[in-house]
């Protein structure tokens, strides 16, 4: 390798040696042919060379230039036009703008530049503007169904929760998921750190929930491995790209951005509850059930309120569950300060995020002071930085269904005045009707969840050209934050009678240099045929330490700090740290602007596997070709355009660190029922427990791959007015590293393996133009269709194991309810969800026990669920007239199933609207009773109404699932810019208003309320609601000015 | 020109040192953990694996075992349908796989391991006598169960079934060691010097050696009366050892007994759940085993069970209306709990071995004196109950056909059995085994019985997830439900 590299670098050095021609100076104005208003930051380049310069503010350049060269004028969203200088001196040029961004200059894998036509696999781009005043702080959700090939997912409704991204499906049984974030070339973790039973837990965000979209210039997403590889291992699963505001492109200028916005926030989608029934069972009352199945309002006048014991009349209190949630409020605002030009930039900004959450006592607050800038020195040497800081707050309470608040709210009988009762007793101990629990109100008030995040990340680049074909730079980026996390149950807690607080820090940290060689060649052998080659290297570094302390018996009410414990349970500490160096290279060859070819690969050497296994290469090829290019006839009034593409990667992937070896750990038995976590006392002594960890490990690990094949095509039409662009791709994932189950009885849960073969096959359909566009008017129409269809190929080994007989296993590092198991099954899409399924015979009826009349009983290991949706589709329409703009985002998630305890508790329980009628009539479950001789009989008995509903299935049954189906108006803006004729002399020089709502409408035909919630969070485990929190609808007023 | 090519060469230079750098393995030598070790001592291990044994004894299995052995009533949750005889493959998941396998089962074999490897055949003659223990637990509860295939990790992903038969008595030709054998293995390391031995972190004797000799024989008998009916020669065989040596326990000062501590992560689960758990309020005491125990005035009632006001406030099995206000049921006392919850859970009693001789006389004619035993037995348990010399000699005095054996053998059974099963309050799955293998205590069906056919289980059924990880488990249709009897159960 070393010898490679050093003849390679020998050869370079020979190519040095440039013929010049005669020179001269040309100069000129760059000018939008629109509006004739001048364009800085215009690439001036001269044809066949390397020179090249960028216009200033007002539209000027200079450049020095052979009499006989060609220019091209290269400006990002306008046709680029080649002009030869033909002995002239002054050139100026209007160019036209290009809706379509076919000539687009793409931002690809490293921070790499190329024209949109010549990359030979899919990209997406959306500017900040499409992300900025949307009624929405988190950068993912407002990113929601505006990419193709993305699925994007929050999770609740609670402030600052995380959210679900995954592009391209799912491609690693047990690894991250989610993609690669890199955010000015600074790797950024993305991590949500769970550090909380996702059965029972609080959700902390997704850490790029501390970037406010305020300071986002624009978002590319690489999607495929191909377009990822040369960020190596991590980048697998896609790239998101985010650029942030920096003063590139202000032309000399200084400007400052003030953005404001307020906004509103209430639940939506709440389910319809009945009014005629109260608390009890078999229609006798019971102030300490959870049913409401009791007697009929009116038939006694008033009853003993469970809890308070008050004298209460007996009646409805339908809106329990409305007013429980309040309306929660968020404000965004953020001054932005960019000026200087191409060569020497600054930028600096402040933004700040403040919320309060539906859910009383929830907030999430967030600020960051960012500055940056670049330099040309006089050497010539290139230099540039930038460094955030942020500071990120967030207070929720703790979700789940056993001791939470919203486990208890689907639990609330119908005449239990919930928002009156007393919820403190005289001695300041919790009143509920349910000593056992606590009341929702009691529980958001002293159970919470808070984070506390401090951020820092930065990048610094130095470059130097040395030749006009050789430049030389390198990168350091730092990402680091410190969470510091506090979980208090006080007493009285459901969950822990005598109070505990989770006290526990979190540390992350990671480290790239990147040392990058870029070599150019126009005309290399033949006239037409241009080489960039790149070559790269990567050291990465990343830390880990995560600490902690539970304190329990807490003494002194309300205080809340682990001072206050009586034992300490629980404590931890762990480190990690890993290693990686890759190197790269990646040799680009495109041909007279038609044919396009690139190769990259990428060999790593990881820390994290086994010295033997630890290096590993993987290469990558693209190709793009222009037809309408070469053969002029094929363009037309209706064609304008068409490029057609196609690539095929690999990607490797290195294990998490620690996973070559079987250790012991601290001993603990049971669950949040009954627990003893080692060190325990007894007798006077504290007495040290170490067990075998429930992990065998593997000294043989290998990295996993994944391979994708990707073909692609993307026509202009009617004069590029309307641009389509079409892709299929096809993954296939091997060897994956995986703590894969193994039976209980090895003494064992699982063990790390390399096993299995997961497939990724999927369309992703973009249209995007201007049916209307007129001086004063314009339509804009973005549409994007995903649909991705994932398949478990194999689990054990690399061959299906097949039979009868449900082979399978767990999601790992998922918290589970009894048999409710998201799983990895063979088969079937990935993230399916394993329990036991109602008995059908051979036409699919259920079968009903005919002694009881109810279903007979289920039977386990079934798949119950399959989260992954049909496909997804957004529209974006914009109409703009004069100064006003309305933009509406549509949006359809089909198909994929969720598993609902709240939904099916609120049903069985009798609580639901639906069960209001008919309750004093029998009713029959549907299905079928077996003759005993192969004939069946349809079920005529007749059982209450209680029996029915319930019989239907409770919280851990097939009932308890849901079509997730959604039709949603994701997004609605209203924009209007002040003209220039009202902001004439004033200092400003651009000032709009708008509105804003998110989730104004939706409809979700299987489902009672919104199925866009996951109590696991962002993760491989979706399609599960263990009572979280519903989603919000959000609404608010904005304002942006420059000046 | 010149300086360009320095530069080169400068350039050209830096990239080779980094790739220098790149040969530098020790730069990526970072992926030993330091977070777990790799290897711990034997003191380690025993008080995990001991805990454990009494865990899965006392916590999820106890709440099953002790409702339907209508001692205990279920008013909510998992309790209410154990009371209605409904149990299925995904109850006790967290007892098989955390409590049991991978609990106490593969700490003691890691515990046998380490102590032979590092010279202390004190840890792993206990650690033999308690995995052997633990593994009678595991296939009473579910019958045939991994023996002599489990535990072995990555050398078998997949462990066979061994049928309790061979469990029990061993089966060389498949080579398979029976429980009576590694009982005895463990004994016989004890009776070796020890260079490295236990101390405070045995939670049961404090390093008493010469008393976990008595546990061992003690196990012995109870493994004994287990087959006592499909195996009376094998039985009988073993038991006539273990008298002949005489060193079983012979004292309530020598129980079998795990100590938990009083304080929140130390503390037993049977307190836990009676005091302090989203489950507190799922289980209360039976009216029928107060009504049992009332019948006699009993003395240990008042100690066993908690009163409101001086009253039982109890349940039926499988009642189904309204259940007495939470707050003033009666629920498990001290004696069950331990103040605080320091336990002890009891696992193998002097009571209980006198009530095995007792009817190892009756049943099997083995030489001792049946009346004698069973008499033994009784006040064994009320001592370790804390009654008075004084009440236990008013008990005898006022229930005299209850205190002597009478009638046919299997009549004096029945009462040995009925006095086994008060003084094993607590520990349902001992008083379980005993009910499916002679039919006593006499139990009246529970209300609203349900479950696959209506009758009181004769064994657990095996965990979904372990048949959906191990295609040699028994799949689909062939999963034995609760209605199928375990090997040794054959009355």
């Amino acid at each position: 390798m070393k010898q490679k590299l050093l003849s390679l670098i020998f050869v370079l050095t020979c190519l040095i040696g440039v013929s010049f021609a005669q020179n001269r100076q040309v100069s000129g104005v760059v000018t939008s042919a629109s509006d004739g208003s001048p364009l800085a930051g215009v690439s001036v380049a001269v044809v066949g060379t390397s020179s090249a310069t960028q216009t200033d503010g007002d539209g000027n350049y200079s450049i020095n230039v052979a009499t006989d060269a060609t220019l091209a004028f290269s400006y990002i969203g306008y046709v680029s036009q080649r002009v030869p200088v033909n002995n002239r001196s002054t050139i100026n040029i209007s160019l036209v703008a290009d809706e379509t961004s076919l000539e687009e200059v793409v931002v690809t894998a490293q921070g790499i530049e190329r024209t949109a036509r010549s990359i030979g696999y899919a990209t997406q781009n959306v500017s900040g503007e499409n992300l900025q005043q949307r009624s929405e702080p988190n950068v993912l959700n407002a990113l929601q169904g505006k990419v193709a090939g993305v699925n994007i997912s929050s999770s609740s409704g609670q402030p600052g929760s995380s959210t679900n991204i995954n592009i391209r499906g799912i491609t690693s049984f047990g690894g991250n998921n989610q993609p690669l974030i890199v955010v000015d070339g600074i790797i950024f973790s993305n991590d949500t750190d769970n550090s909380q039973n996702s059965l029972f837990g609080s959700q902390p965000s997704n850490r790029l929930n501390d970037i406010p979209p305020d300071n986002i210039e624009s978002i590319n997403v690489l999607k495929g491995p191909a377009a990822s590889a040369l960020y190596g291992s991590r980048a697998s699963a896609g790239v998101l790209m985010i650029t942030t505001k920096s003063g590139k492109g202000m032309g000399g200028k200084t400007e400052v951005t003030l953005s404001s916005s307020t906004n509103f926030q209430n639940v939506a989608y709440l389910p319809k509850f009945q009014s005629s029934y109260g608390q009890g069972s078999q229609n006798i009352y019971n102030n300490q059930s959870s049913l409401s199945w009791g007697p009929k309002f009116g038939t006694m006048p008033t009853v003993i309120e469970g809890g308070s014991g008050r004298e209460v009349p007996y009646q409805a209190y339908p809106n329990n569950m409305r007013d429980f949630y309040q309306t929660g409020a968020f404000y965004q605002n953020s001054v932005n300060l960019a000026g200087g030009n191409e060569d020497h930039n600054f930028t600096a900004g402040v933004s700040s995020t403040l919320q309060n959450g539906v859910v009383r006592e929830s907030d999430f607050n967030r600020h960051t002071v960012n500055v940056g800038g670049n330099s040309k020195l006089q050497n010539g040497i290139k230099i540039g930085g930038s460094i955030t800081y942020g500071k990120t707050k967030q207070k929720g309470s703790t979700m789940g269904n056993g001791g939470s608040a919203f486990g208890q709210i689907t639990r609330i009988p119908v005449s239990y005045d919930l928002m009156g009762t007393p919820i403190y007793d005289d001695a300041g101990n919790g009143l509920y009707y349910n000593p056992a629990q606590n009341h929702p109100l009691w529980s958001v008030e002293n159970e919470f969840f808070t984070s506390n995040v401090d951020r820092v990340f930065g990048n610094l680049n130095i470059g130097y050209d040395f030749t006009d074909w050789l430049n030389v730079s390198y990168r350091v980026t730092g990402d680091t934050y410190f969470d510091s996390r506090k979980q208090v149950l006080r007493n009285g807690a459901a969950r822990a009678p005598q109070g505990a607080i989770d006290e526990d820090q979190r540390f992350r940290s990671e480290l790239n240099g990147d040392l990058m060689v870029r070599a150019t060649k126009n005309d290399l052998f033949v006239e037409g045929l241009n080489a960039n080659l790149l070559l790269g290297q990567n050291i990465n570094q990343r830390n880990y330490k995560e600490s902690g302390v539970v304190a329990s018996s807490l003494t002194i009410p309300g205080f809340d700090n682990v001072s206050n414990a009586g034992v300490f349970t629980g404590s931890y500490a762990n480190t990690e740290q890993r290693r990686l160096i890759g190197h790269y290279a990646q040799l680009s060859l495109g041909y007279n602007d038609y044919l396009f070819l690139e190769l990259t690969g990428r060999a790593d050497k990881s820390s994290t596997l086994p010295t033997e296994n630890n290096t590993y290469f993987y290469p990558s090829a693209s190709a793009s070709f222009v037809p309408t290019e070469v053969w002029d006839v094929l363009k037309s009034d209706v064609l304008s355009f068409a490029k057609v593409r196609v690539n095929a990667a690999r990607v490797g992937r290195d294990a998490d660190p620690y996973l070559l070896n079987s250790v012991f750990v601290t001993s603990s038995y049971g669950n949040n029922t009954a627990s003893i976590e080692f060190p325990i006392s007894v007798g006077g002594s504290s007495i040290t427990g170490f067990q075998r960890s429930s992990r065998i490990g593997n000294p043989n690990l290998k990295p996993e791959f994944v391979t994708s094949y990707e073909v692609g095509a993307q026509l202009g039409f009617f004069n590029n007015r309307l641009d389509l662009d079409f892709t299929y791709f096809n993954t296939k994932s091997t060897s994956q590293i995986f703590n894969v189950a193994v039976a209980n009885a090895s003494g064992f849960d699982t063990q790390t393996s390399n096993i299995g073969e997961m497939t990724n096959k999927g369309i992703e359909v973009m249209l995007s133009g201007y049916p209307v566009r007129t001086n004063d008017f314009s339509w804009n129409v973005n549409f994007n269709f995903t649909r991705i269809r994932n398949n478990v190929v194999a689990i054990f080994g690399e061959e299906p194991v097949g039979g009868d007989l449900l082979t399978s296993t767990v999601i790992p590092a998922v918290n589970y309810f009894g048999g409710i198991t998201p799983s990895i099954a063979e088969g079937y899409p990935y993230g399916v969800i394993v329990g036991a399924k109602n008995v059908r015979n051979e036409n699919g009826d259920l079968l009903i026990n005919p002694t009881t009349g109810l279903f007979v009983p289920a039977l386990p290991n079934e798949v119950i669920a399959n989260p992954q949706k049909d496909y997804s589709l957004g529209i974006n329409n914009t109409f703009t007239y004069k100064g006003i703009s309305v933009g509406a985002l549509f949006d359809i998630n089909k198909g994929g199933q969720i598993f609902s305890m709240g939904q099916v508790d609120l049903r069985s329980g009798g609580a639901l609207a639906v069960t209001e009628a008919d309750r004093d009539q029998p009713r029959i479950l549907p299905g079928v009773i077996d003759n005993g001789d192969g004939t069946y009989r349809k079920n005529d008995i007749q059982i209450s109404a209680q029996s029915y509903w319930q019989g239907l299935g409770g919280i851990a049954s097939e009932a308890a699932v849901f079509d997730a189906t959604s039709y949603r108006l994701r997004e609605l803006t209203v924009n209007y810019s002040l003209p220039q004729s009202v902001l004439g002399n004033s200092p400003f020089g651009q000032v709009s208003v708008g509105f804003s709502g998110r989730n104004l409408w939706m409809f979700a035909p299987g489902f009672p309320t919104d199925p866009e919630i996951n109590t696991q969070g962002a993760g491989n485990a979706q399609g599960m609601d263990l009572n979280g929190i519903p989603t919000t609808r959000s609404y608010g007023f904005n304002i942006r000015a420059t000046f | 020109m010149k300086s360009l090519k320095k530069n080169i060469i400068k350039i050209s230079l830096l990239t080779l040192a980094s790739f220098a750098f790149v040969g530098c393995n020790k730069f990526l030598d970072i992926n030993d953990t330091p977070n777990d070790p790799l290897e711990v001592p034997s003191s380690t291990l025993l008080p995990t694996a001991l805990a454990g044994t009494a865990f899965a004894n006392n916590n999820e299995l106890n709440r099953f075992a002790s409702t339907i052995m209508s001692v205990t009533a279920g008013a909510g949750g998992s309790p209410q349908d154990y009371d209605r005889y409904i149990i299925n493959g995904d109850d006790f998941g967290n007892q098989w796989r955390f409590e049991l396998y991978g609990g106490a089962l593969v700490n003691y074999q890691s515990l046998i391991e380490t102590a032979e490897a590092t010279g202390g055949p004190a840890y792993a003659g206990i650690a033999k006598i308690m995995q052997a223990l633990t593994f009678a637990m595991t296939t009473d509860i579910w019958g045939d169960v991994p023996y002599s295939d489990a535990l072995k990790g990555e050398g078998q992903a997949t462990p066979v079934l061994d049928s309790q038969r061979d469990i029990y008595m061993g089966n060389s030709e498949a080579n398979i060691k029976s429980l009576f054998d590694l009982v005895k293995e463990g004994l016989a390391d004890l009776d070796q010097e020890s260079a490295d031995s236990p101390g405070s972190d045995d939670i049961v004797y404090g390093g008493d050696i010469a008393k976990w000799k008595r546990a061992g024989n003690s196990l012995l008998l109870k493994l004994a009366i287990q087959i006592s009916l499909v195996e009376p020669a094998k039985a009988t065989s073993i038991i006539n050892e273990v008298l002949a040596n005489n060193e079983y326990i012979n004292a309530n000062s020598a129980n079998l007994s795990v100590r938990f501590g009083g304080q929140v992560g130390s503390q037993a689960p049977i307190w836990t759940l009676t005091h302090n758990s989203l489950f507190q309020n799922e289980l209360l005491i039976s009216t029928r085993f107060v009504d049992r125990l009332n019948t006699t005035n009993d003395p240990r009632l008042p100690i066993f069970v908690t009163r409101n006001d001086g009253q039982y406030v109890t349940a039926d099995n499988g009642f189904g209306g309204v259940f007495p206000p939470i707050g003033t049921r009666s629920v498990y006392n001290n004696y069950a709990t331990g103040v605080d919850g320091v336990g002890p859970v009891r696992l193998l009693t002097y009571a209980q071995t006198c009530f095995i001789l007792a009817e190892a006389v009756v049943r099997l004619g083995v030489s001792g004196d049946a009346q004698a035993l069973y008499e033994e037995g009784i006040r064994a348990s009320m001592t370790e109950a804390g009654v008075s010399a004084d009440d236990i000699n008013d008990y005898f005095a006022d229930n005299a056909s209850v205190v002597t054996l009478s009638g046919s053998n299997d009549s004096q059974i029945e009462q040995i059995i009925t006095q086994k099963y008060i003084s094993l309050f607590a520990n349902g799955l001992e008083q379980w085994n005993d009910w499916r293998r002679t039919g006593y205590p006499d139990l009246a069906p529970h209300q609203n019985a349900g479950g696959i056919d209506g009758t009181r289980p004769v064994r657990a059924v095996y965990l979904s997830s372990e048949v959906q990880r191990n295609p040699n488990m028994p799949q689909g249709s062939a999963i034995p439900q609760s209605n199928v009897k375990v090997w040794w159960d054959v009355n």
